[in-house]
């Protein structure tokens, strides 16, 4: 009698309604803790270095000037309000490029390449004094914009290869032009257990 | 017991006897789920690829602001040298009073910050003057702000170009 019921029923009816709850709670976790990748996702790839760092301070979600620097030894200036980089630059694709080091050549005015990729963007050459004059120019234009409510948070993003002379360079600048607070990236380390 | 007409042992598993009743009268709706399983799973698998949940991490550097009036006279019996070396070697060297300092010592990295807690314990006023060579990498530098900020010292530092008395200084320490 048993058997013969168990024959009549064709296929195995797995009941979806647990997994699918499972799924619905991982997509609304993912939905509301989405932060998209930068929208210009054009960004310049590099290895951060690691850090501990105890105070654990994140990085801010917008106003960030970022300046990049390349194991090469370039720096490129870019800002996150693309309005700003229109009136600024003069084209709201725009970022600047500095290169600090004078006994070595920027690899992507030689090449035209970042980190042997393509870049898209337009990118300006500066000398030391453009560079520090556009600084000024960036965080001046926000702060006008907004009636001094808002400022660029600077934060140097420094590929672990660079060498320090170029940091030495960079800071030099910034406390020319009285940044003298900024922040580095890195990534989190695991700290070791002692 | 409501799906009665079957003997006591058969009745005593009530699924069974559920389903029965069930089956004879087409109770309920079956909604086929797969369709929708199918586009949350992919909606799932899009925001999952594109988030980027662990937003990086910053370190603060305050520098000094460099005008005038901020200068002050700092005691050079106050003064540690910290000078790193382009084959990244750190180099330790009190200051004396009288305007000399001490012979350097190399540290290695893993005794950094201990070192630094041991100094600082003997003198809490102590100002690191930290003078990196241009050939050295940022990732070092990093490392090395890293344990400065991880010791439980007071974080006093300031950053001086290398110069050539530097670097003769520590080439004659072994480089």
């Amino acid at each position: 009698m048993k058997k013969a019921r168990s024959i009549k029923k064709p296929g195995i009816n797995i009941d979806m309604t647990p997994l699918v709850d499972v799924i619905m709670l991982l997509l609304t976790f993912f939905m509301l803790t989405a932060t998209f990748k930068a929208a210009d996702s054009e960004a310049i790839e590099v290895s951060l270095p690691k850090s501990v760092n105890t105070d654990s301070t994140r990085l801010p979600e917008s106003d960030i000037m970022t300046l990049t620097l390349t194991k090469t030894g370039d720096v490129f200036l870019d800002v996150d309000n693309y309005n700003v980089r229109k009136e600024v630059f003069g084209n709201e694709f725009a970022i600047g490029l500095y290169h600090p080091d004078s006994t070595t050549q920027s690899e992507y005015l030689q090449t035209g390449k970042i980190g042997n990729k393509e870049f898209k963007r337009e990118v300006i050459p500066m000398n030391r004094a453009q560079f520090e004059k556009y600084i000024n120019d960036l965080r001046l234009n926000l702060i006008n914009r907004t009636d001094g409510k808002q400022d660029f948070r600077i934060v140097v993003k420094g590929d672990k290869d660079t060498d320090f002379g170029v940091v030495e360079d960079l800071m030099k600048s910034l406390k020319e032009t009285k940044n003298t607070r900024f922040a580095l990236v890195t990534d989190l380390k695991s700290a070791t257990l002692e | 017991m409501a799906g009665g007409g079957f003997d006591s042992a058969e009745s005593s598993g009530s699924d069974r006897g559920k389903k029965k009743y069930h089956k004879g009268k087409k109770l309920g709706v079956r909604i086929d789920m797969t369709p929708m399983v199918d586009v949350i799973m992919l909606l799932l698998t899009f925001f999952m690829l594109t988030t980027t949940l662990a937003t990086p991490q910053v370190m603060q550097i305050n520098l000094p602001k460099g005008e005038e009036k901020d200068r002050v006279k700092v005691d050079m019996g106050n003064v540690l040298f910290i000078r790193v070396s382009s084959q990244g070697n750190i180099y330790f060297s009190l200051g004396k009073s009288d305007g000399s300092e001490m012979l350097p010592e190399r540290i290695p990295f893993e005794n950094l910050r201990r070192t630094l807690e041991s100094y600082f314990a003997a003198n809490p006023n102590l100002l690191m003057l930290l003078k990196f060579d241009r050939k050295m990498k940022y990732n070092q530098m990093v490392d090395i702000l890293d344990e400065i900020n991880r010791a439980k010292i007071e974080r006093k530092y300031s950053f001086l170009p290398m110069e050539e008395a530097d670097i003769q200084i520590v080439t004659a320490a072994g480089g």
